[in-house]
């Protein structure tokens, strides 16, 4: 059926002219106010009194207060959380340099072997130093009266009851840190990507392969942090982490990895440094407040924040400036916490450290105008952004839904694949494959037993991983075609079993592929196949990584063009020279959003070009055959452009699903409208400007595009041919 | 004489349904000659047809087209097709294209011809057909008898050994049928060869070098196309005479 309104009647045309007026208005509405104030960051951290100039080394929570020790034995004392400091008796004149806390008791350990424990707040310091020739680079408590401590060529000294023993492992690597979670669980990291793991208080150590990329690096510090969680930094910037595995049943410690940069912010702005290898910093310490959140400091003043794993950074203002370094963090409660540095710097922060974004006027949103001005480039990135992922999948959609709609409505058979060939050869030929199929299902089965998965909370994995699964489907399809073609005498026969025939030679490849896909695609939620696309599969990343190798600036540079910069555009002017400033590599959720939205809708419009192509009678075909044409060629020159008139309606209907449904690449992240509109309403407050102003920019580009395919529908219309309703 | 054009030998075809609509069928069509294939409606005489340029698979017997066999997976299919024309009952015009450009996709595509020589070609054989005057209209703008007209110029553009008509004219009001038959006629006159399937008897009988009568899946009679006045098996005369109660 057509439209209803399909052919515009002539009286419209004045109505037309109308609308474009209204569109070009609300466009020039948000894109032509005056530009906005200027807003700014203020730093999360007061600079507080320290009372001392000497350096401070580290920092720890005992007994409800807030403990900080530097050079010359320096040991400092806050009751209020860190605000107030006051600097208490020392029993030493050395540096003190290490710190831990935990089971009732405070250990600090510094040069010449110095250690000294504190076994309650109100009990003195007792010595319990070291020869005075040990260098310790690490301590941690591992009981009320008991410590590891670590040092350079795999030195490990054990401190029970008072005395100490050296467990000397045959290890060359320094070790530079240790931490504990309870009696047992510690892991010890070094230079040279040493990691070492203990689960019975430090007596025995094992080795853990640092990931592939750290093997080289001097893992520096390290936080135990939960039975799921451990996190450890390199001084070139990098961060490792180690979780558990519900699902593989692996504890935490065995498997590291690092963690891949998104985004690293620089201080106080809004703009970062996309995908950066590493931080680009020497970070010298790491506080893990939550299990996800990170505080780290680092060399040159450097002090950041992560909310996600250590995936996004952002990197903190220091108030003091980039000359004064910070050694480490200590948070009193998960917002509260103070940062220690060189010549008796204390910071102090009540928002856990981050930044207060602030503008320097407080604009009125409750007037639409203000509004407006405040918020149009966020809308209008938004909008820019939502039209980006919008033509990219209409044309990955598109291009999928002809290709499969093509598969669909294919004969091609497998006998019409090997009928033209001697069966002997066809025979010979099944045997590779059998063999391959036989082999595929062969070495997919190790992998279904490797789980060791019992019970009915299994049941989706009958077959182990999930890649053994596939290489079982692909092995038994194999295995079918290896056999049939082996079976080939040139009949092309049924198979009879009783009163079922089925011919195997009449099963259609493309078609049983294509049909897969959409039923796949159609019967499962996008939300859902977003996520499992960007964060499952990783495609955006995957696809990101070596587009950018071939689109990389070495490439690029002197021979870019517009297509070029489809991909990746790089800025070439003096001050970011040879930075990623755009293209569609820019951004791996803006990838994995173009193939979510593309795919799925890729398997609709596959229906819908289908049911068009089904609808051109067989004897067009016919028609096109009889006078030579190929298979393809009638397809392409007879059946499509016929089935493509024919589709242009309900094709209009795909794609203005795809537009509503671009909202969801929210969930992945994607900086798309609904989500720039959700930012606009956390900032602003105003729920009815903020989510109007969103419908109707949707409403704009879904109408704009009914708008054009209606048009497109007149101008492809073929005299003589359909009801019309019009002229 | 000139040699065998088509040569079919036992055509069998069963459809999937397990209908047997062609049960062994024999008969060579000579260079020049054209063939008339009468019958009821339901005899097989479409199925033949299509069996000869392969639009349906015969499921037994040969088809030769100037000694070359045509159903055997090993020939070049589009390539033989392109050098049998077919025209449909009911046209099957390209509904997108324009009367010229419908003349000329086969030139195009399949003989690889330049935009230029293509549409040379086509406006010879459409000036044959006399539709020289509509090449820029769309078939939904033609009438029934024009359709048909532009048709055969579609297949006679590719310049065919042989044309396959599937009855060009029953598809058509009656008085739109004469401008199809006279096309008809004249390649005929031209010596061009064919085999027509057709419900005008007096065309067949005009025109046709030979006659074949088919009934249930066999040929019933076959002859000169005298034997339209002079039936010898009481199929054929009963066939005839029923027919001429109709007109
Ligand atoms: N595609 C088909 N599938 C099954 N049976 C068919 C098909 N086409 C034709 N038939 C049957 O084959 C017989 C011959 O049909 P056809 O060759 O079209 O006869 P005619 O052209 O002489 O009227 C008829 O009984 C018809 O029902
Ligand atoms: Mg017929």
């Amino acid at each position: 059926m057509h439209e209803a309104e399909s052919g515009l009647p002539k009286a419209a045309e004045g109505q037309g002219v109308a609308r474009v007026v209204a569109i070009t208005a609300v466009i020039l509405l948000v894109a032509g106010s005056t530009p906005g104030q200027a807003s700014g960051f203020t730093s999360g951290w007061e600079v507080v009194e320290s009372g001392t100039s000497e350096d401070l080394l580290t920092a720890a929570n005992f007994g409800g207060q807030v403990w900080a020790f530097g050079t010359g034995g320096v040991i400092l004392n806050s009751i209020d959380n860190g605000i107030s400091w006051e600097n208490t008796d020392s029993p030493t004149t050395s540096d003190i340099r290490y710190s831990d806390s935990d089971f009732g008791s405070l250990i600090i350990s510094g040069d010449s072997g110095l250690v000294l424990l504190k076994s309650g707040v109100d009990a003195e310091w007792t010595d319990i130093s070291l020869p005075g020739d040990s260098q310790v680079n690490g301590i941690s408590l591992t009981g009320g009266q008991s410590a590891i401590a670590v040092g350079n060529n795999g030195t490990i000294w054990e401190l029970e009851e008072g005395e100490w023993t050296e467990i000397s492992l045959s290890i060359e690597s320094d070790l530079l840190g240790v931490s504990f979670i309870d009696e047992n669980l510690g892991i010890v990291v070094g230079s040279d990507g040493t990691i070492l793991f203990s689960d019975d208080g430090g007596e025995n150590w094992e080795y853990r392969e640092a990931p592939e990329g750290a093997s080289d690096s001097n893992i520096v510090s390290v936080e135990f942090y939960s039975s799921t969680r451990i996190y450890a930094i390199t001084d070139d910037g990098s961060i490792l982490i180690s979780m558990s595995n519900v699902v593989t049943g692996t504890d935490v410690g065995y498997v590291w990895t690092l963690v891949e940069f998104e985004r690293h912010y620089p201080p106080g702005t809004n703009e970062y440094i996309l995908g950066p290898e590493n931080l680009d910093v020497e970070l010298t310490s790491v506080e893990v407040v939550s299990t996800s959140k990170l505080l780290m400091t680092g060399a040159g003043g450097y002090l950041s924040m992560s909310i996600n794993g250590g995936t996004i950074v952002s990197q903190q203002i220091n108030p003091l400036g980039n000359e004064t370094s910070f050694n480490g963090i200590v948070m009193v409660t998960g917002f509260t916490g103070i940062a220690i540095g060189d010549g008796g710097s204390i910071l102090w922060t009540d928002n856990a450290g981050a930044d207060d974004q602030v503008g320097f006027v407080v604009p009125e949103y409750g007037n639409f105008g203000v509004f407006v001005d405040e918020t149009k480039e966020m809308f209008l990135s938004g909008f820019i952004a939502t039209l980006k992922i919008v033509a990219f999948g209409i044309v990955l959609g598109f291009f999928l839904g002809v290709t499969l709609a093509m598969c669909k409505t294919s004969p091609t058979s497998l006998r019409y694949i090997v009928e033209r060939y001697e069966p002997r050869n066809v025979r010979i030929v099944g045997i590779p494959i059998l063999g391959a199929g036989i082999f595929q299902i062969y070495s997919a089965i190790p992998g279904t037993t490797d789980l060791g998965l019992q019970g009915i909370e299994y049941i989706f994995l009958p077959v182990g991983a999930p890649e053994s699964f596939l290489r079982i489907l692909l092995g038994i399809a194999l295995t079918f075609v290896g056999l049939l073609f082996l079976s080939n005498d040139g009949e092309f026969a049924k198979i009879r079993i009783k009163s079922i025939s089925l011919n195997p030679w009449r099963v259609r490849p493309l078609n049983t592929i294509a049909t897969v896909y959409t039923d796949f695609f159609r019967n499962t939620p996008l939300i859902v196949q977003f996520l499992f696309i960007h964060f499952g599969v990783r495609l955006g990343a995957l696809i990101q990584g070596p587009g950018l190798d071939i689109f990389s600036f070495e490439n690029l540079e002197g021979n870019h063009n517009f297509l070029t910069d489809i991909f990746a555009r790089y800025d070439y002017s003096e001050s970011n020279y040879g930075t990623l400033v755009g293209g569609v590599l820019y951004d791996s959720a803006f990838i994995s959003a173009i193939c979510a939205l593309g795919f799925n809708s890729g398997a609709y419009q596959c229906e819908t070009i289908r049911g068009a192509i089904q609808a051109i009678p067989s004897a067009q075909m016919e028609a096109g055959r009889s006078i030579g044409l190929t298979y393809l060629q009638t397809m392409r020159r007879v059946i499509m452009p016929q089935a493509i008139r024919i589709c242009i309606p309900p094709m209009g209907n795909e794609m203005v699903n795809l537009v509503l449904n671009s909202s969801l690449a929210m969930i992945i992240g994607y900086a798309e409208l609904t989500r720039q509109g959700k930012l606009i309403v956390a900032s602003t407050f105003q729920y009815a400007y903020a989510w109007g102003m969103v419908l109707i920019s949707y409403f704009v580009v879904t109408w704009t595009l009914a708008l054009f395919l209606r048009w497109m529908e007149e101008k492809t219309r073929i005299p003589g041919l359909g009801m019309t309703g019009g002229n | 004489m000139s040699g065998k054009v088509l040569e079919i030998n036992d055509l069998h075809m069963v459809y999937s349904g397990g209908v047997h609509a062609v049960r062994g069928i024999s008969f060579n069509v000579n260079e020049g000659e054209s063939v008339a294939i009468i019958g009821s409606s339901g005899s097989g005489k479409s199925t033949v047809l299509r069996c000869i340029n392969r639009l349906i698979e015969p499921t037994g017997g040969e088809i030769y087209l100037k000694g070359e066999q045509v159903n055997t997976p090993h020939t070049d299919i589009n390539n033989l097709r392109s050098r049998i024309g077919m025209v449909f009952q009911s046209f099957e015009l390209f509904a997108h294209l324009k009367v010229l450009d419908n003349v000329t996709l086969g030139l195009r595509q399949v003989r690889k011809m330049s935009k230029r020589e293509a549409e040379e070609q086509a406006l010879a054989v459409l000036e044959r057909v006399d539709m020289l005057d509509r090449i820029d209209a769309y078939p939904g703008n033609l009438s029934g008898g024009q359709k048909q007209r532009v048709a055969i110029a579609r297949a006679l553009a590719m310049k065919p050994e042989v044309l396959l008509f599937d009855e060009p004219t029953s598809a058509l009001d009656p008085e739109l049928i004469g401008s199809v038959l006279k096309t008809i006629r004249g390649l005929a006159d031209e010596g061009m060869t064919m085999v027509v399937v057709t419900h005008e008897i007096s065309f067949a009988r005009d025109v046709a070098d030979r006659v074949i009568y088919m009934d249930q899946g066999v040929v019933a009679e076959t002859g000169p196309s005298s034997i339209i006045d002079n039936p010898e098996t009481e199929r054929l005369k009963k066939f005839l005479s029923s027919i001429n109660e109709e007109n």
